[in-house]
């Protein structure tokens, strides 16, 4: 038995952190973005669990990926089919413990789950945002999430953690507020983005503006370019797994129903999960978020100006984790690395693990033991 | 068995740790679950970063509080420029290397030194075994079967200090151990330490 195992082993078994409620956070200050632009004030739904401790040092911020928001667990009724969308790490016992921390995590600025973005109402014109809201960057996001966390009066977060665009927020918090975090932990993330993600992120916008329903992005609140979103969402999908996973989960096995030869219905299960997944986006989701959240991904880019990622990172105090996965080919391992081969080139304290895992860049949000080990290490370090 | 092998570990430790001048930079090539990096920064308040394949001895190392990267020697070594670190740690590992040669080389230019441990296979027993029972030895510092165990590169003391020779590289500390991997010793060290343990520098 290893050292992990026998220590797993002792823990309380892991719970469900059971009903949870949101919160709103709202600010009347003016926000002013990064590449100019600006909104009278903005609100972040967010939700909390666990407690904060008396000296305020067990906070932890999730920062959550493209299609994720503020609930990342537990239910808010018993009738709710799903939880949260990382209850698999976050709960009493659980990797990320909330026996031991204070979880936040907020519905990013730009998002479409009840905090300010594109489908939010703009009080001076009484109508949707739309394409007025400005041009949004993860930095933008970052800042937006510090006025939350002055907001709950804490002085420091004992780590901020997040996966993908999580993950990219997780490292712009330690460039831009390095006293105020003490560990940083990044999942299947980079430190810009490549050719290769703008490219399907690309086509996902394609697909949007293209579909007639988009309407210059002022489409009604009730409808939309649901075509789009769904075709982007399904292109997207497909970056989050991979050729194994899919292998495994689908092979080429077909619908029952699916004899003849019809050439638009669904034949393989493959194309059935894709379309379901597309299909379900749209019910939760705004096109015009996407549209602002995967160019501030696009624009992500940490090199900078000298090209060296050692020179934003010279002011880095908290300890870092940063963990890649072997099957993740939209953030490879080696974008992962290169975030720690920099910290280590400047004498701070981090840290780069891999998990093997089949299930390509979704392995960060799988139930993995291994996974949770390095996270659970990592907290309680 | 297991105590031995910890006892074993130890004496690498200790004498490594004495080695290592306080707050250096160092880093550990196949550092394991990251101990004698702690044991560094406790009693030395060093700088350290170790570099394992085993995700399992990653997880140790970040147990520890000691920083840790997962993956392959060569290409860590490769990201680092000329003199990054006071000492580069090679203990137990370089026998296990595909062309240690240009690792010792690499960790040489990272390194302004380098202290690397290894097995004597010169040592008497280790030779008795193949003469007399024509079969490679099994015991405590080699357990496993040639069919369960990894490729390795067995090297002798005087092997590796030709190897030094041959390649100008300055020998600045030697210990041989007897094979109770305890006692020092400088007598006839090819033929009766069990552990030999170097500094060396360009």
């Amino acid at each position: 038995m290893t050292e992990t195992q026998i220590e797993s082993t002792t823990d309380n078994p892991p719970e469900d952190i059971g009903l949870v409620k949101y919160d709103d956070f709202v600010t009347p200050d003016t926000f002013t973005f990064e590449n100019g632009g600006s909104i009278p004030g903005f609100t972040l739904r967010y939700e909390t669990y666990g407690r904060l401790n008396d000296e305020k040092s067990n906070a932890i911020l999730i920062c959550h990926p493209i299609s994720g928001d503020h609930h990342c667990a537990g239910k808010y009724s018993d009738d709710d089919r799903k939880s949260g969308w990382w209850n698999n790490m976050i709960g009493p016992g659980k990797a990320i413990d909330t026996n031991r921390f204070y979880v936040i995590c907020s519905n990013c600025l730009g998002g479409c789950q009840g905090s300010t973005g594109p489908s939010f109402i703009d009080p001076q014109s009484g109508k949707p945002y739309g394409l007025n809201f400005p041009s949004l960057t993860i930095r933008d996001i970052v800042r937006a999430q510090n006025q939350l966390i002055e907001h709950l009066q804490l002085d420091e977060l004992y780590a901020v953690v997040g996966g993908s665009m999580g993950g990219m927020q997780v490292l712009q918090w330690v460039i831009e507020y390095p006293d105020k975090v003490k560990r940083i932990l990044s999942l299947a993330s980079a430190a810009r983005q490549s050719a290769q993600a703008i490219a399907f992120n690309e086509v996902g916008r394609c697909a949007i503006v293209q579909d007639p329903g988009w309407e210059e992005g002022n489409y009604a609140p009730e409808k939309g370019p649901n075509v789009g979103l769904s075709v982007a969402r399904m292109m997207a999908h497909i970056t989050y797994l991979s050729d194994k996973g899919m292998e495994i989960k689908f092979g080429r096995s077909r619908r029952n129903d699916s004899e003849g030869h019809h050439l638009t219905k669904v034949e393989f299960e493959v194309e059935g999960y894709l379309r379901h997944q597309g299909q379900s986006f749209t019910n939760r989701f705004d096109a015009n978020t996407y549209l602002y959240f995967s160019k501030a991904i696009d624009r992500f880019d940490l090199h900078g100006e000298t090209g060296k990622l050692e020179d934003v990172f010279s002011k880095v105090q908290a300890r870092t984790l940063v963990i890649g996965f072997t099957s993740d080919w939209l953030y490879a391992p080696r974008q992962n690395r290169e975030i720690v081969i920099a910290l280590l080139r400047c004498g701070k304290n981090a840290t780069y693990a891999e998990v093997d895992m089949d299930l390509g860049h979704d392995s960060f949000l799988i139930d993995a033991p291994e996974l949770y080990d390095f996270v659970r290490s990592f907290l309680n370090d | 068995m297991v105590t031995r092998n910890l006892s074993r570990r130890q004496v690498d430790l200790e004498i490594i740790t004495e080695w290592v001048e306080p707050e250096s930079r160092v880093l550990d090539l196949g550092c394991g679950r990251g101990v004698l990096l702690q044991n560094l920064r406790d009693e030395k308040s060093i700088y350290g970063v170790g570099v394992d394949t085993d995700p399992i001895k990653i997880n140790g190392c970040i147990k520890r509080g000691v920083n840790a990267y997962q993956g392959d020697i060569e290409d860590i070594l490769k990201e680092f420029p000329d003199n990054s670190f006071d000492v580069v740690i090679c203990s137990r590992t370089v026998q296990e290397l595909i062309n240690p040669a240009n690792i010792i080389f690499e960790a040489l230019r990272v390194g302004r030194a380098v202290a690397i441990g290894f097995v004597n296979h010169g040592y008497w027993m280790n030779r008795l075994s193949m003469v007399f029972k024509g079969n490679r030895i099994v015991n405590d510092v080699y357990p496993q079967q040639w069919y369960e165990s990894s490729p390795e590169n067995p090297i002798t003391v005087n092997e590796f200090e030709l190897f030094c020779k041959q390649h100008q590289i300055t020998i600045k500390r030697r210990v041989y151990l007897a094979g109770d991997w305890d006692t020092k010793l400088t007598f006839l060290p090819n033929l009766l330490s069990g552990y030999a343990l170097y500094e060396i520098a360009r």
